[in-house]
């Protein structure tokens, strides 16, 4: 799977492409460690951008939750946005969509974590 | 002193000059190489001094530099000749080999027609053969010494790799020891179940538990990730839930204290995806909850494809208050009742298409009705095939559950 992580005035946003799966969580779960601790501390948000994620294993969800509570000790608002209909199933069937926050798209993550935020 | 002793071995000790030889033409070490170095210097300066000479006008100093260069290489050449002969075992044998003629032509000139026999000495280049062949000689010295202290590595390695296999065989054994091999007998109940791990060590399981008054649980449940840390946090898992059951009787709060006994001992934050239901075999009532797990399949005995997919919990381990809520289904003669892992549904082909629940429902529905021991190789030929020759990425388990008339 490819990684790519924008850093934005308000959030770091990481966009994970392709299937994340037991052999890719440990590189995604480096990289969104990487992207928690920030080049000059840790930034205000981190948002994953799932609009190019096709498949979560149980592995990568593992890889959000290790995230989740990471990103609350840190301080740093954490959210989820643009699932695919399959991704979502996932992360509903375990439960996960009722304890993370998992937004419809990318606009309305900004809005959750600057909300957050404040 | 004892009288069988055998008396010590005339030791041959050698004088000076030997030793000299040694150290300069035999021993391989820093002062071999530095005279071999000095050796092919000269050689090469000798022969391209040979050129120089040629030129008319020549200052006479030049020309004398020359004369004393020659003769500083004739000694040299002739001491390292005489070195030779005594650091050879076979000393005639040396002096009529072919380099011991080389070494002999390239200073014999000199002694027989003096400072004019230039030319000559040309066939000096010929002395560097035998460097070229004493450096392939000290190469494969080199690479034969490099393969066999590889060679004793890697088999270090594979005795220790070997030893790693065997234990973890010995884990996969008691992994797959303390799973049920049997269904509990019960009047008119049968039940079959299958675990192919995709690693050595699993990270699915299914467990029967034999509860009171008759009661059996039914647990289905994979542990995020594989291998080692997985089979252990199974085994964690599947012995709190064992322990709930026995002091709880409804499936949500067996999930619950399960759930919150596993939150407090997680040090790697897995998790696990644990469906559990209890039969009540008497009246066919089944009491299930779930705790982020694929919903099983109840296929009645007409032939219709029903879904547990009652209202779920969180997975386990993940978050220590969690409600998981209780459902009921009533079980009727003939029918069966699969839970499952993702790894079937997710079983991927050589296309990278997964199994998917629709083929799941479809293998489930054609075939469903016979024992479910033939039930389970039904549906785990089905992925076989589907699958062909792509790897299995994920533990494989799944048990089915009939009921049929006593």
């Amino acid at each position: 799977m490819k990684i790519a992580i924008e850093t934005l005035a308000m959030a770091t946003v990481v966009v994970p492409e392709g299937r994340l799966d037991f052999g890719a969580a440990p590189d995604f779960q480096r990289q969104i460690e990487t992207a928690l601790a920030g080049a000059n501390g840790p930034p205000k948000a981190v948002i994953i951008d799932c609009a190019g994620l096709d498949y979560v294993s149980s592995a990568g969800l593992r890889v959000f939750l290790v995230t989740a509570r990471a990103a609350q000790r840190a301080s740093v608002s954490f959210a989820l946005c643009s699932l695919k209909p399959a991704v979502r199933e996932v992360f509903d069937l375990s439960g996960f969509s009722r304890v993370l926050a998992v937004l419809a798209d990318r606009r309305a993550a900004l809005a959750q974590v600057s909300q957050a935020a404040s | 002193m004892s009288a069988t002793s055998a008396p010590a071995p005339p030791q041959h000790v050698m004088g000076p000059v030997e030793r000299l030889a040694d150290l300069l033409l035999v021993r391989p070490g820093p002062y071999a190489r530095a005279f071999e170095s000095l050796i092919v210097g000269l050689i090469v300066l000798s022969v391209a001094s040979i050129g120089v000479q040629e030129i008319p006008t020549l200052p006479g100093w030049a020309t004398r530099a020359l004369r004393m260069e020659e003769v500083v290489v004739i000694v040299v050449f002739s001491f390292e000749y005489l070195l030779r002969i005594v650091a050879a075992t076979r000393k005639f044998a040396f002096i009529f080999s072919f380099s011991g003629l080389v070494d002999l032509l390239s200073i014999a000139p000199f002694f027989l027609l003096g400072l004019d026999a230039r030319w000559l000495r040309a066939l000096r280049l010929l002395r560097l053969l035998r460097v070229l062949k004493l450096q392939t000689h000290i190469l494969e010295a080199t690479v034969a010494e490099r393969t066999r202290v590889l060679a004793e590595k890697n088999a270090l390695l594979e005795q220790a790799q070997a030893q790693i296999r065997a234990e973890l065989e010995v884990a996969r054994a008691l992994q797959m020891a303390i799973l049920p091999a049997t269904f509990p007998a019960t009047s008119g109940y049968a039940g079959a179940a299958r675990m192919i791990p995709a690693t050595t060590m699993c990270g699915d399981f299914y467990d029967f538990i034999e509860l009171s008054q008759g009661r059996i649980g039914l647990v289905m449940a994979d542990v995020s990730g594989h291998g080692v840390p997985a089979a252990f946090f199974m085994a964690v898992a599947r012995t709190n839930l064992r322990d709930m059951a026995a002091h709880h009787a409804e499936p949500g709060a067996c999930l619950a204290h399960t759930n919150r006994a596993l939150c407090a001992q997680n040090p790697l934050e897995l998790f696990v995806t644990m469906f559990y239901c209890v039969l009540e075999p008497t009246t066919g009532v089944l009491r299930y909850a779930n705790g982020g797990h694929n919903p099983p399949y109840l296929r009645r005995v007409a032939g219709t494809i029903e879904v547990l997919n009652g209202a779920g919990g969180l997975v386990l381990g993940a978050m220590p208050d969690v409600e998981y809520p209780d459902h009921e289904v009533q079980l009727r003669h003939g029918d069966r009742l699969v839970l499952y892992t993702d790894g079937i549904t997710e079983a991927c082909n050589s296309a990278d298409e997964a199994y998917g629940t629709e083929r799941l429902v479809a293998e489930f529905q054609a075939h469903g009705d016979g024992a479910p021991g033939s039930v389970v190789d039904g549906i785990c030929h089905s992925v076989a095939a589907f699958a062909g020759t792509a790897p299995q990425s994920d533990d494989i388990t799944l048990t089915v559950l009939a009921w049929d008339r006593p």
